[in-house]
């Protein structure tokens, strides 16, 4: 650290003092949540907690990182927001997580081993606890049989018949339940209740006849019902003595007879084998990719066209500012909200725009269940939802075209047409292609739109696995891994990964693409 | 390079202050955390308080949906998240059970005053799981104003519809919310079903019924319906209510949840009982749901959560209060029986033939299946035995791929 010659040290100024403060906090916050994460066995997650920590501190806090502040700050949230979900979803990928496979192992062989059940041997019991007068954990049941017999057990004692007139044993209730216990004194069933968990932890008599408490009225003389061995990694039910083995995340017999709760193990590349062999790729694969092409291309080519078109329309035109107003007004509105109320519009029963229709031209097309004029409609829509984006962003590129080429071009006789096909649309083309780029990967995936408004249908007939005229990638992926009771993570996930690479590739050769459209122009 | 290691000192410090300072609490007393939906938070809430004054155990009841209550409960219970007790609709009851995340609850002879169907709702491979306490299920309306007797069979409500129309005074005989759940009661009467049922009882994925001669018998009365030209070929969940209500269609099968719509539209309407597929038929069988408390098997406070269902919410007064407080059709036996409302006498009578929605796996993926094969009917791209022929065949595609 470079010496000045202020008498407060350097890392003492209230301004420095105040960024490891702030840091402080935040690390201190961090840290408390890995130490939550590891208590709960979540080493990967609380492993990049760490990272974050390492990277903040160490850029706030020494001058010599000072440059990188805010490229720590930033990659330090990319792996946290970013990288680590992805890595996450591969992971679940690999495993069989899903409808009975969330446990892992280890968690799956504890629930079993926490099973007790009644021997053949075995007796329940209706049963009274009394606390002792001295110390707070000591206890003994008065347990009654079903045949009327009854016993007096201790913690660490045997069970013993006991009877009302036994030494110690004080006058019987109308229930003929002892009202004292020497030593002891009768818990009340409102005390009962409050601590009956607190019973039901203590073993009473002597093994191996060891009695607990099962519910408010029973105890009874129970037994760890399955152990499991490490070694021979099988797990044993003591009440019928079937010995279980795991077999793909859950213990079967060699009978084949299954035990719940599974649990989650690796499965290596079986989901991929099982979306690619699944009746889905057979089907009706080929026709919604061929959708969601021509979905995601006609999306943006219609907006952009329509935007395009009213921006030139009110560039020259008086009180275009109040004009421009109205036309943003789809904008604002949540696309949820302008969806549905399409889909009313469209309603074949009391839709007003068929009714409209009807009226015109005698007859409507059937925009719900027809295919064709399902995916027109759908179109129609998102040039509703996205025509004052590309509104907006044309109007602004327009400004931007200088005027002396236009006015030049005019000079040498060209007409309105010529100067916007060789002039205004090339450049503005370099301005916002990056933008149609990103518009058709979001229209691409555009789930939203899909779903609220037809749900994918009309259904396709003959179909292998349910699918829709309008189903797009993401919403036909929806329908397989989701829609269902089922939720297999697994499964879901790896198809998330083969989705994720194939758009990936889509867009990364739709800017080399672009690159190539601005080194022509430039 | 001081600087770091001020920074981290008084980081480590402050993290392990809080922790070094508070000792283990010993509960004394311990806190039940009950999960419920909205609807019933301020019902069970004040319930609850009287549990707190009689046993001296502090109850919290706190809002959660069911969706968010399922994924706590089958991903994070197993590592001791989510509450003791929550309240939940059956049919998840298979993949909790699976997923191992809750406790048997035993009701002894108790389990006798419940209707036995929402006991069997809530149990899965012979073993009780959810004390129920209302069932919801869909029964038959119709505008009294054009029907004011209740029909005894579907070819009688196909009569009576198609004559409205005739006469002008319906747009349509029937409104069809779906050819799925709300039409069940339809394929039923004509001896359709979805899951057969093995020697226990229970479900099986074994046994699909979609393409029975029953399913399809049922679906063609809807057909008829439509291709004649007496039924919308627009299947809608939204537009047949509209079309109930604004007095365009004299029947609709639906449930509860529709009742406080049509008594805001003013629609002249009564509950009854399935009609039957002839004269001496059985009438058809809405699926149920049943809503129920079910004990988190994580749970510290184990034996105590049990007790509170069984001791507690397993009684007359209790039922009373929940039936009082949040009106639907009580699981309480007694209580069931001496309903006088119409509207529930209605939906008792609908739902007393009624089966338990199945809690297989295997029902995942039924919804879709039928939902494309009900769109195919009504469209006339499919005649009836095609399209659940279809529909039987994806399921069972989709069930031999999950193997």
């Amino acid at each position: 650290m470079n010496k000045q010659s202020s008498v407060v040290p350097a890392f003492l100024t209230p301004s420095t003092m105040l960024r490891l403060a702030i840091v402080g906090v935040f690390d201190a916050a961090l840290m408390w949540l890995i130490l939550q994460l590891l208590g709960d066995g979540n080493y990967p997650l609380a492993g990049i907690l760490a990272v974050v920590i390492l990277i903040i501190s160490f850029c706030f806090s020494l001058d010599q990182f000072k440059p990188y502040r805010w490229l720590g700050l930033s990659l330090a949230f990319t792996t946290l927001f970013v990288l680590y979900p992805i890595l996450y979803t591969f992971y679940l990928s690999t495993t069989n997580a899903g409808y009975g496979h969330i446990l892992t192992k280890q968690e799956a062989v504890d629930f079993l081993e926490r099973q007790q059940y009644v021997p053949e041997s075995g007796q329940q019991y209706k049963w009274t606890a009394y606390r002792s007068l001295e110390a707070q954990d000591d206890y003994v049941l008065w347990l009654q049989a079903e045949d009327g017999t009854t016993y007096l057990t201790g913690l660490n004692t045997a069970t013993k018949p006991a009877g009302l007139d036994q030494e110690g044993v004080g006058p019987a209730d109308d229930k003929g339940i002892p009202t004292t216990i020497q030593g002891y004194q009768r818990l009340e069933k409102r005390d009962t209740v409050a601590m009956i968990d607190q019973l039901g932890e203590l073993a009473f008599g002597v093994s191996p006849d060891v009695i607990r408490i099962t519910s408010l009225s029973v105890a009874a003389t129970t037994q760890q019902r399955y152990t499991y061995d490490d070694k021979n990694d099988t797990l044993t039910d003591h009440e019928t003595g079937l010995v279980y083995h795991p077999k793909e995340g859950v213990f079967v017999t060699e009978a084949g007879q299954e035990l719940p709760p599974g649990f989650r193990v690796g499965v290596g590349t079986d989901n991929f084998n099982r979306f690619f062999s699944s009746a889905a790729l057979r089907g009706p694969l080929f026709r919604i990719i061929s959708w969601n092409f021509a979905y995601a291309i006609l999306s943006v080519m219609c907006s952009f066209a329509l935007g395009l078109f009213i921006a030139v329309l009110f560039d020259s035109l008086p009180g275009k500012e109040i004009i421009r107003a109205l036309l943003i007004i789809p904008y604002p509105i949540p696309a949820l909200v302008s969806i549905l109320i399409w889909r009313n519009l469209l309603n074949p029963d009391f839709g007003a725009l068929v009714k409209l229709q009807e009226s015109l031209f005698g007859t409507a097309p059937h925009w719900l269940t027809d295919p064709t004029w399902t995916r027109i409609a759908i179109i129609i829509i998102n040039m509703w939802l996205s025509y004052p984006y590309f509104y907006i962003v044309s109007s602004g590129a327009l400004q931007a075209i200088p005027t002396d080429m236009l006015d030049a071009a005019s000079v040498d006789g060209a007409n309105a047409w010529q100067r916007f096909s060789h002039i205004i649309l090339p450049l503005l083309l370099k301005i916002v292609s990056p933008l149609l780029v990103a518009s058709f990967a979001f229209n691409f995936n555009n789930f939203n739109l899909i779903y609220i408004f037809n749900q994918g249908n009309p259904p396709i007939a003959g179909s292998p696995i349910p699918a829709g005229h309008t189903d797009i990638l993401i919403s036909f992926v929806y329908r397989l891994a989701f829609n269902s009771a089922q939720s297999d993570y697994g499964l879901g996930a790896s198809i998330s990964i083969v989705l994720f690479l194939f758009v990936a590739a889509i867009t990364w050769g739709q800017f080399r693409y672009t690159r190539v459209l601005e080194d022509q122009t430039a | 390079m001081k600087r770091l290691i001020l920074l981290l000192v008084l980081v480590v410090l402050a993290v392990n202050l809080p922790l070094s300072a508070s000792p283990k609490a010993v509960a004394q007393t311990p806190t039940l955390t009950i999960w419920t939906d909205d609807q019933r938070l301020p019902v069970i809430t004040e319930l609850s308080k009287q549990f707190t004054e009689e046993y001296g155990v502090e109850v919290v009841v706190e809002p959660q949906g069911t969706e968010n209550t399922m994924n706590t409960m089958t991903q994070g219970a197993a590592t001791g998240e989510g509450p003791d007790i929550f309240i939940i609709p059956h049919d998840n009851i298979g993949q909790l059970v699976e997923t191992g995340v809750v406790a048997p609850i035993d009701l002894g002879d108790k389990a006798d005053s419940f209707l036995p169907n929402s006991i069997q709702a809530f149990s899965y491979n012979g073993e009780l799981y959810g004390v129920p306490f209302a069932v919801e299920n869909d029964a038959l309306f119709r505008n009294v104003d054009l029907v004011p007797e209740a029909p005894k069979t579907w070819a009688e409500v196909a009569e009576i519809g198609r004559q409205l129309v005739d006469e002008g005074k319906v747009e349509y005989a029937f409104a069809f919310p779906d050819l799925g759940y709300n039409y069940y009661p339809v394929y039923t009467a004509f001896g359709g079903y979805i899951f057969g049922r093995d020697d226990a009882g229970s479900y099986t994925a074994d046994d699909l019924g979609m393409d029975s001669e029953g399913m399809i018998a049922g679906a063609d009365w809807a057909n008829t319906l439509i291709r004649d030209g007496y039924a919308s070929e627009n299947l809608d969940w939204e537009a047949a209510h509209v079309l109930f209500e604004s007095g365009q269609a004299p029947f609709i099968i639906t449930g509860p949840w529709a009742v406080d719509r049509f008594k805001t539209n003013e629609v002249p309407y009564a509950i009854s009982a399935f009609p039957a597929a002839t004269e001496d038929g059985d009438p058809g069988a809405p699926f149920i749901g049943v809503q129920g408390f079910m004990v988190n098997a994580g749970s510290e406070n184990l034996l105590l959560a049990q007790t509170y269902l069984t001791e507690f919410i397993a009684t007359d007064e209790s039922m009373q209060y929940i039936f009082d407080n949040d009106p639907r059709p009580s699981a309480w036996l007694s209580i069931a029986e001496a309903t006088e409302d119409p509207d529930m006498r209605g939906f008792s009578e609908a739902g007393a033939t009624g089966q338990a929605m199945p809690a297989i796996p295997a029902m995942g993926f039924v919804w879709d299946a039928w939902g494309s094969a009900g769109l195919l009917i009504t469209q006339g791209e499919l005649a009836p035995d095609e399209a659940l022929k279809q529909a039987a065949e994806q399921i069972r595609t989709q069930i031999e791929e999950a193997k």
